[in-house]
């Protein structure tokens, strides 16, 4: 379901049927922390231009998104009454555009995990075989979109965390440039990574919604000031003289052989259509070394960031004797186990013991391997690979601790767009045993154009767009 | 034994801005508990920093001041610690480069001027208020997020008196610049001092305590003498002196231990990824330095070279900016600056003190109390009549409409003069009978019944030049 579906209906019967739908299928796949009640929303459309380019369009926002007055959780124990006192300035900048949020979409535990299972509220489960994981840490946006409720919904994305889920459940994962959209009013993971992003089902919406979202914000001192495309009306099909760079390192890593083959027949069309596409390999070392670099800095940066949680101000709290022990008390029972142990990696890493050959080098190496990246970004309009080398693991069969060593690379290749900051997309192209499969591809910072570019011409060959999933009640 | 005494002094100034470090919150003090506070200063998920410019411009005036080198590219860090007073679990402050770094000033010493070098100046964001009772804890968020810039000496301070100018000095040089407050007593600057003893001759520092939360300038040096007898007791029983922090008891006039200090805190400072470097333009610090204020030394200076003024009066008068600036203003409409200080130091102090008037709310109008002066060395009126005039000056009135009103005008023209000389001479012949036979009194008398026939408005000197010459003449 594309954002031009229904609107021949009125806003009313089309905020209702998303938020049927919704329930509906909440009990198979849990995507729902909170059901908003739109009547408050609808009633403001009337100060709203019609023509507004989200007008009255039903949406989902992922847990950590804050809302003013309404249940914030990030999917989170400690947060799990905590109701915000302002907007995220994304959510004034959609109520602006017109679009009507239907629901608050669960989350791994304050954007930690990949799976979707690390969420206070329980696992999300995806919209094409309920038995599978929805990939997280966006699990619940992202098959809130898959399952047809709404036609986009809104992620953030720290290491794939929208591209990720987006592949798992066949739907557009878009993460645009470091500072082209505020991150004002957001769940932080990590500062220096996090990244809104979204899921539609179609390219013209990606480019469509990056025009609402994107802009300076003062609130934000790492929002560009780099003036916003009109992406949707630019965006151009022909793509002859692209230079399309295949990541080879990440493709080694595809066992599966219909993935394999399905990746290869895209690349022949893309040839077919003018497109130039080479091979190319980074380092295999500097390679290897991304997933380790980014629990380093990810989980330093978010020991900091939820330091904030202590329950004295807001939030789940514990008594305890002192002030001390209020803050100890409420920690240990508002985190997951998963999370602390997370905290306790990141606060490692930056003992003073052990900061210079943790976390400092864990800095320097992110630099190598940005740099590698753009060397090859200087040659080629954007770099491509599969965005999984598998299709959604079973639930029982994953979890986030169990990562192995085989699949580091070809799994893990996604946090390239969050170390640079560059634009990345993943579009869905193809089923593999019902299951669907995607690639993903990532350009220069602020090329986000060329993306949407290319994408439209791969949906074009996929003839994907608006698609998504039946759920049976 | 004889001990050298060796102190460091770390001071935090509230910086005078608007609105807080990273937020647009109002500063405040005084206000209702937690109503100068938004999201970002109780620490809300998804609050972002964004740096205050104007927090930025003023410490810049003050690490030129205290002439530190400055980092054009400023860059903030996190400060990790749990503790119900820090919000974010953090405190944003400049750990790994400070604003201002390598500076020194000049203190007044009995044996003359000394220099104390600055190790280094910092910006950072202030902590909440909390009160606690045996009810709990309560806590006021209004000055969280203020900001403040941290001012870090070198150990070149020997001796408790020697840290109390060091503190005034600071202390006049910022309010100068208008940087801070400076209020020592409502917490706008506050002082920690690092105390040591070591033997006289030796180079190794001994172990150091910290006295905290010093209320006052003269408790700066009260707690530091204090803290350097306790040690040296210490020492000559040969007992050793433990690290730790201390607070001064002001009616126990002492220093009692509030916490042992057991290895140093890992604070996990790491750089703060909301805030991106941001590199300060020549041209803008060019223009904030160019555009600072004559600091107190250099004012002093040109008070005693351009003004002729002695040591006293300038000090006076530097020591205190707002009636400094006032006598500049009058100096700028008389040039007899020797009387425009008198005036100032001595009668407009005076006249302030007797309304209850601050010297920042000053009514006199420095151009009213210039015209004044020059009315008295015009002869235009006497030095007693100016009394008057002040009075009037000082409820914010015109000299000249003031002497015209009261009619006050002194009378210097001669020839208008001399008519009521001839006739006041004409009615006392028994006057001029004794002047002649020498009793010099009678010209006193004669002058007083000009004056009493001119309403007081004769020229004095005048008058009694005109009857000495008419009296010859008889």
């Amino acid at each position: 379901m594309d954002i031009k579906t229904n609107t021949l209906e009125s806003v009313e019967t089309r905020i209702q049927k998303a938020i049927d739908k919704a329930h509906a299928s909440q009990d198979k796949l849990n995507a729902v922390v909170s059901f908003i009640d739109p009547c408050e929303q609808i009633e403001n459309l009337k100060a709203i231009d019609k023509s507004a380019p989200l007008y009255g369009v039903p949406m989902a926002l992922k847990d950590n998104i804050n809302t003013k007055g309404i249940l914030t959780t990030a999917s989170s124990r400690i947060l799990d009454n905590y109701v915000p006192v302002y907007d995220a300035t994304i959510v004034k900048k959609l109520q602006q555009a017109g679009a009507i949020s239907i629901a608050k979409a669960s989350m791994d535990e304050l954007g930690m995990g990949g799976t979707n299972k690390n969420a206070y509220r329980g696992e999300v489960h995806n919209a094409w075989d309920t038995s599978r994981i929805s990939g997280g840490s966006s699990g619940g946006s992202a098959v809130l979109v898959a399952s047809g409720v709404v036609p986009f919904a809104i992620g953030t994305d720290t290491g794939d965390s929208v591209r990720k889920p987006a592949a798992f459940n066949g739907v557009i994962g878009m993460k645009p440039t470091y500072g082209r959209i505020s991150r004002y009013g957001i769940i932080p993971y990590a500062s220096s990574l996090d990244h809104v992003g979204y899921f539609t089902t179609a390219i013209e919406d990606a480019a469509l919604l990056l025009e609402v979202l994107a802009g300076r914000d003062d609130q934000d001192m790492t929002s560009s000031y780099r003036k916003v495309e009109t992406y949707a009306s630019n965006i151009n099909a022909d793509i002859s003289g692209k230079k399309i760079a295949i990541i080879d390192n990440v493709q080694e890593g595809v066992e599966d052989s219909e993935i394999k083959a399905n990746f290869q027949a895209l690349m022949d069309k893309l040839v077919a259509r003018g497109a130039i596409v080479e091979h190319i390999r980074f380092q295999d070392n500097l390679m290897q070394a991304l997933f380790p670099t980014y629990y380093i800095l990810a989980n330093a940066e978010a020991t900091a960031n939820h330091s904030n949680l202590d329950g004295i101000r807001f939030g789940m709290r514990e008594d305890g004797e002192s002030v001390e022990d209020v803050m100890i008390h409420s920690r240990t029972k508002g985190f997951s186990s998963y999370v602390r142990k997370r905290f306790v990696a990141g606060s490692y890493s930056l003992f003073v013991e052990n900061q210079e050959k943790v976390f400092r080098k864990a800095q320097k190496v992110r630099r190598l391997i940005v740099e590698e990246v753009q060397k090859t970004l200087d040659n080629y309009d954007v770099i491509i690979a599969s965005a999984s080398g598998n299709i959604a693991p079973l639930s029982e069969n994953s979890a986030d601790e169990a990562l192995s060593n085989e699949s580091m690379v070809t799994e893990n290749h996604m946090i390239i767009g969050n170390f640079g900051g560059f634009p990345s997309i993943t579009i869905p192209t193809g089923f593999v045993k019902g299951m669907p499969i995607a690639i993903n591809m990532s350009a220069n910072a602020f090329d986000e154009q060329v993306l949407f570019n290319i994408g439209k011409a791969i949906e074009e060959e996929t003839k994907l767009k608006g698609n998504d999933s039946e759920v049976k009640a | 034994m004889n001990y050298e005494t060796v102190i460091g002094i770390e001071i935090h100034c509230e910086l005078k801005t608007k609105t807080k470090m990273f937020s647009s919150a109002p500063t405040s003090f005084g206000e209702v508990a937690n109503t100068c506070v938004n999201e970002i200063d109780l620490g809300h998920p998804g609050t972002l920093p964004c740096v205050n410019k104007e927090a930025v411009r003023l410490a810049l005036l003050a690490a030129t001041a205290l002439k530190c080198e400055i980092d054009p590219l400023i860059k903030f860090d996190r400060k990790n610690y749990y503790y119900s007073d820090l919000p974010k679990g953090f405190q944003i402050t400049q750990q790994f480069h400070p604003i201002g770094s390598g500076g020194n000033i000049s203190i007044d010493t009995p044996n003359g001027k000394k220099n104390i070098r600055i190790n280094r100046m910092h910006m950072e964001e202030d902590t909440a208020k909390q009160f606690h009772s045996d009810a709990g804890t309560l806590i006021d968020f209004n000055r969280a997020g203020t900001p403040l810039v941290e001012i870090v000496s070198e150990p070149d301070i020997r001796s408790g008196a020697e840290a109390m100018a060091y503190v005034e000095k600071l202390r006049a040089l910022l309010y100068y610049l208008g940087v801070s407050d400076v209020k020592m007593e409502e917490g706008s600057m506050r002082c920690d001092v690092n105390v040591s003893l070591r033997e006289v001759g030796t180079q190794k520092l001994g172990t150091k305590t910290e006295v905290k939360n010093l209320n006052s300038i003269s408790n700066v040096q009260k707690a530091i003498d204090a803290e350097v007898a306790r040690q040296s007791a210490l020492l000559d029983q040969g007992e050793r002196v433990i690290q730790a922090t201390r607070r001064y008891d002001e009616t126990q006039k002492t220093t009692v231990l509030m916490r042992k200090k057991e290895g140093d805190v890992d604070y996990k400072f790491f750089p703060e990824p909301n805030i991106p470097p941001i590199l300060l333009s020549d041209a803008w610090i060019k223009e904030i330095q160019d555009g600072m204020e004559e600091l107190p030394d250099e004012r002093k200076e040109r008070y005693q070279s351009q003004f002729a003024l002695n040591d006293y009066d300038a000090d006076v008068l530097v020591a205190n900016r707002e009636l400094s600036n006032f006598f500049d203003e009058v100096c700028l409409h008389t040039k007899n600056y020797k009387k425009a200080a008198n005036w100032t130091i001595v009668e407009v102090i005076a006249a302030l003190n007797k309304a209850n008037i601050k010297i920042a709310d000053n009514p006199c109008n420095p151009v009213y109390l210039a015209v004044m002066i020059n009315m008295v060395d015009n002869g235009e009126i006497s030095g007693k009549q100016a009394k008057e005039v002040f009075e009037e000056i000082m409820l914010g009135k015109d000299p000249q409409k003031v002497v015209e009103e009261k009619g006050m005008k002194q009378m210097s023209d001669s020839s208008e003069l001399l008519t009521l000389v001839t006739s006041v001479l004409d009615n006392n012949p028994q006057s001029i009978e004794d002047f002649k036979n020498g009793k010099d009194r009678a010209v006193g008398f004669l002058v007083g019944q000009v004056m009493k026939a001119s309403k007081g408005q004769a020229n004095p000197a005048m008058t009694n030049k005109l009857i000495a010459e008419e009296l010859k003449k008889r």
